[in-house]
């Protein structure tokens, strides 16, 4: 169990949200052009490391919006948290 | 159409703890970006917007909870009529849903109010509830969404001791268990 600072409503239990997984991947702007393999590529292939990752949450239990949030998933330790739409903070 | 339907109906009091429905309350949901939008409900409802996180705003008749940045949730103070809240209901969605400000959701038979009283409300609350109600209990006016028991709900703290609980109204009859079951061991 963890905390984590909603930028929207503030520090609560890692209980109230639902983890999006990776975050920034670029949704390829004409899928209809791709093999099924590339198409597979995106859909479901993930860097799964063990370190810092980008990562997309959900406070659903709360505000019920996405956001981002810069965490190490070897000790859950969390960097950094920021909105959608705004860029990764610089490491 | 409401038709106010309530599945509890009922008032159970414990040492230092009261936990009451009360029902019927008009409840609308409220989900807007636009500044216009934010200006438009408040000047309907003769009330100040709430804009911080978990804040609300009342007046006399209604109370206007935060529940994230382009959502609001507005209940009655007092028990309320069919009528009266079918006039409520038509004039915001004459002024905000069609004029595509926003959009005005009558969830007054989607949420069931519980209201909370007495002294260890919040010894209650915690048995159940990952939320830190340190800084909340003191915060009149301040305003929840979290789990209790793994049940969403919306908390409004009314007043010292006095909270306004939110819940669905299909988990309603099983968090009033839950409520009445641990409030006999506070």
């Amino acid at each position: 169990m963890f905390l984590i600072n909603c930028p929207y409503c503030g520090e609560r239990d890692q209980s109230e949200f639902s983890a999006g997984g990776e975050a920034h991947i670029v949704r390829p702007k004409q899928p209809t052009e791709l093999s099924d393999d590339q198409w597979a590529e995106f859909l479901f292939m993930r860097k799964n490391i063990k370190g810092v990752q980008l990562e997309r949450w959900n406070h659903a239990h709360g505000c019920r919006k996405w956001f981002n949030m810069v965490r190490d998933t070897s000790n859950d330790k969390i960097h950094a948290v920021y909105k959608m739409g705004e860029k990764p903070p610089l490491k | 159409m409401l038709n106010f339907n309530t599945p509890i109906i009922d008032t159970k009091e414990y040492s230092e703890i009261k936990i009451s429905e009360i029902e019927p309350i008009l409840k609308i949901n409220l989900r807007g970006k636009s500044r216009d939008f934010v200006t438009k409900i408040g000047k309907e409802l003769s009330i100040i917007t709430p804009v911080d996180p978990n804040t609300s705003s009342s007046n006399e008749k209604f109370n206007l909870l935060w529940l994230s940045p382009d959502e609001w949730f507005l209940y009655s103070n007092d028990k309320i009529g069919i009528k009266d809240a079918n006039f409520l209901e038509n004039k915001l969605f004459n002024e905000i849903s069609k004029v595509k400000l926003g959009s005005v959701t009558n969830v007054s038979d989607h949420w069931i109010m519980i209201n909370l009283r007495g002294a260890k409300i919040f010894e209650l609350l915690s048995a159940g509830c990952p939320f830190n109600f340190n800084n909340f209990k003191n915060s009149k006016g301040a305003v929840t969404q979290t789990l209790i028991n793994h049940i969403d709900v919306i908390i409004h703290n009314k007043n010292v001791n006095d909270l306004n609980l939110f819940v669905r109204r299909s988990f309603s009859a099983h968090l009033w268990s839950w409520m009445n079951d641990s409030a006999r061991f506070i």
